[in-house]
């Protein structure tokens, strides 16, 4: 592949050689032939002529049609002057002779014309044999493609193995792509002027060049890669008005340039339809997501609204006990919005592609302090039993990702378990990676739940996960889903595992690393 | 006589409800809806008049609140709390570093307002003060002059550098200190990267003044911004 142009070239030049020393090995044999049948058996002339007739015959296998008919003349000639008594001159004595001459000149002629013209055929019929193959391998090469402009290069080869010149391919990147566009992907070297006839030739989709019709004064063609409708880029075969295949050879250039415009095309149309599968897909899911956001406002919402209405309609008729439960009610809820907003939030930041952790090195010690510190304030937090394996190294991870993945694992236990049992927090070493694990004491989460509880609002179902109807209503939504993601952007993993008396246990795995640096000296207590 | 509070906010519902919450609490309360009033107001006030304290949003109608957080600082050293809806970490330490003494995300309960008001007031024009020197809280008794503590009467032996730690975060009592200004002013100013010293001394420090260091009383952190000596044990 490396030089296409070698190979042709070489056979080229041992065809040459087999077809030069050939026919001249047959004359020399044929003549021997003649000299030995004629001295030792004493053959007559009409015998020895036969004999020059195959020979002849035999070597226009290899010759050209000039150089057979002049063999023949120069060997009908040798044979009157060697053979044709009186012997050693160029007389002929009888006319039976003379005739005997003339029909084997005439005879020679024939069958060297026939012979040539046989060969002749058989190349075409091999030229048409090889385009078949080729197209048929193209097209294989082409279907196989997920992206046939990455065969540019592939089309830029068979054009030159078919054409025997120097080929540049242009191909477009899109369905409304245009030749100038950066993207378009081109395999050979060009000229300006070339360039410019692609792009020209992509624009029009038809054929130019030195005997197209259009153009005609070009030294190169032009051949449109076309598709349904539509032009995806062209080639351009570089001098071809100086070769001879000429007019037969385009629509076979024509038609490897075609397969891979309607293939591009066809590819193209296929990308288009999985991008519009996939927006629509994308809108599904986020009018999921709206869908189900908004339920999971609606709830806390209503609690704030009837609270305060109540407080803001009834207040002189509200005792000063009922007023400081219903602006309880006010305040709890509110937090809770605003930890959905948070949970929210964070999982489209995390969801974005490009997301970025704002990564330090933290003391597990320090995470699971201020989560803790905020637990204790709701008023089941005391049930929280925290245990830090000690010697932890320190964690390479965002502080405050950590601290809301750990927040909204509490917060979910806190709210799944029954009142008065205990919600472990615990650190520990497993392996090389640090495991934050929370465990509850709840009713566990049903096996056909375990995956789904951490997809985008995806709830237990009551009689799944909840110790009453209360609980159930509460659930986080998001939560889950974005403790999980938070892990995930870590290089970690939130794992849930039912516990063996009950309850669940989820564990978030987080990688270690090793901490470079020493610290600076510090001197003694 | 009674503090004076500017309330500079912009969302009409929150500074109403901020400036009566506030003003049962007996500040003087005097609320803007923007930049450019507050301006006029801290320019023209006469200086028995002026306030104690700044309660500033950030999103406001005529520009960030940024650009007057720098301007305060620089001239009367009015402490400055920061109340935004925006929970940029990084905005929040810039702020902090830039001298705002606190920061608040929205949504906040006015119990947290209340308390982290009473801190910055504390720390009003402490640079004209004689420098807080002790720090008596639940077991702690620290006494920066003698460089003695004591936990439980019993006295704590700590590193030069773990005393330095302890001893800055005492001057801001109650404060938030950037891990970017203790790395500065306890390991140098070309040490602020390195928050793993921070990680280790301050695990150091809670190991021998708290009684459980997975729940400190007094070292407390605050995610990805900084850490606090707790006004009192236990204190939000």
């Amino acid at each position: 592949m490396q030089n296409p142009h070698a190979h042709p070239e070489a056979d080229g030049a041992r065809r040459l050689n087999a077809a030069a020393v050939w026919p001249w090995l047959t004359w020399l044999c044929g003549g021997a032939l003649m000299l030995v049948l004629d001295r030792s058996l004493d053959l007559d002339l009409a015998n020895l002529a036969m004999v020059l007739m195959l020979t002849s015959a035999i070597a226009s296998l290899w010759w050209p049609g000039w150089a057979s008919a002049t063999a023949s003349a120069l060997a009908v000639i040798a044979f009157n002057w060697g053979f044709v008594p009186p012997r050693y001159t160029f007389a002929v004595d009888l006319h039976q002779h003379a005739l005997l001459l003339l029909a084997m000149l005439a005879v020679n002629w024939i069958i060297s014309g026939l012979m040539i013209r046989q060969r002749r055929l058989t190349d075409t019929a091999r030229q048409w044999a090889e385009r078949e193959a080729r197209l048929r391998t193209w097209g294989d090469t082409l279907r196989d493609a997920a992206d046939p402009a990455a065969h540019a290069s592939a089309l830029h080869a068979a054009l030159q193995e078919a054409a025997q010149v120097p080929v540049a391919v242009a191909v477009l990147r899109g369905l409304g792509a245009q030749p100038e566009d950066p993207s378009t992907l081109q395999v050979g070297p060009v000229t300006d002027d070339q360039r410019a006839g692609l792009a020209l030739c992509i624009r029009d989709g038809r054929t130019m060049g030195a005997g197209t019709g259009r153009y005609d004064e070009l030294g190169d063609w032009y051949l449109p890669l076309r598709g349904r409708g539509v032009t995806l880029g062209a080639a351009v075969l570089m001098g071809m008005d100086r070769r001879s295949v000429g007019a037969a050879l385009r629509p076979h250039l024509q038609a490897l340039c075609d397969q891979m415009g309607s293939a591009l095309h066809r590819s193209l149309i296929a990308a288009q339809e999985q991008q519009a599968r996939e927006q629509s897909q994308l809108q599904a899911t986020r009018n999921a997501l709206l869908a189900a956001i908004s339920h999971d406002y609606r709830t806390p919402l209503a609690t704030i609204m009837g609270a305060a209405s109540a407080l803001h309609d009834q207040a002189d008729r509200l005792d000063q006990d009922q007023r400081r439960r219903l602006a309880g009610g006010i305040v709890e809820e509110a937090e809770r919005l605003s930890r959905l907003t948070d949970n929210t939030l964070q999982l489209a930041r995390l969801d974005a592609p490009s997301v970025q952790l704002r990564c330090d090195w933290e003391s597990a010690e320090e995470i699971v302090g201020a989560v803790l510190r905020r637990a204790r304030r709701r008023p089941d937090g005391a049930r929280i039993k925290a245990w830090i394996e000690p010697g932890l190294p320190l964690l390479w991870c965002d502080a405050l990702l950590v601290s809301q993945l750990l927040d909204n694992l509490l917060d979910d236990a806190l709210k799944y378990s029954p009142e008065g049992s205990v919600v472990e927090l615990q650190v520990q070493r497993r392996d090389d990676q640090v495991c934050l694990g929370v465990c509850d004491r709840g009713p566990g989460i049903a096996p056909a739940w375990q995956e789904r509880v951490f997809e985008v609002f995806q709830r237990g179902d009551d009689a799944c996960r909840s110790a009453s109807v209360e609980a159930s209503r509460q659930g986080a939504g998001v939560g889950l889903a974005v403790c999980r993601a938070i892990a995930r952007a870590h290089g970690g993993e939130l794992r849930l595992r039912p516990r063996t008396h009950g309850g669940c246990r989820f564990d978030c795995l987080l990688p270690m690393r090793e901490l470079q640096g020493a610290l600076p000296e510090d001197g003694p207590p | 006589m009674s503090e004076r509070i500017l309330l500079v906010e912009d969302d009409r519902e929150l500074r109403a409800t901020l400036r009566e919450a506030l003003t049962v609490e007996g500040y003087a309360v005097q609320a803007t809806a923007s930049l450019a009033d507050a301006r006029a107001l801290l320019l023209h006030a006469p200086p028995d008049a002026a306030p104690d304290l700044v309660l500033l949003d950030l999103g406001l109608p005529d520009g960030d609140g940024e650009e007057l957080l720098a301007g305060l600082r620089r001239q009367k050293g009015t402490p400055v709390i920061v109340i935004s809806a925006r929970e940029a970490e990084g905005q929040k330490i810039r702020l902090l570093d830039g001298g705002a003494d606190d920061y608040l995300v929205k949504p906040f309960g006015i119990g947290e307002l209340l308390a982290r008001m009473r801190v910055a007031l504390r720390h009003r024009g402490r640079h004209s003060q004689p420098a807080v020197l002790s720090y008596q809280q639940g077991a702690l008794d620290i006494d920066l002059a003698t460089r003695r503590v004591r936990r439980h009467g019993q006295d704590v032996h700590l590193t030069p550098t773990e005393f330095k730690l302890l001893a800055r975060l005492l001057r801001q009592t109650g404060q938030v200190v950037t891990h970017r200004q203790l790395l500065a002013d306890v390991w140098g100013a070309e040490h602020t990267g390195q928050t793993h010293y921070l990680r280790l001394y301050m695990g150091q420090l809670r190991a021998k003044l708290e009684d459980d260091s997975a729940e400190p009383q007094y070292l407390l952190t605050e995610p990805g911004v900084g850490y606090r000596l707790a006004d009192a044990p236990g204190e939000a």
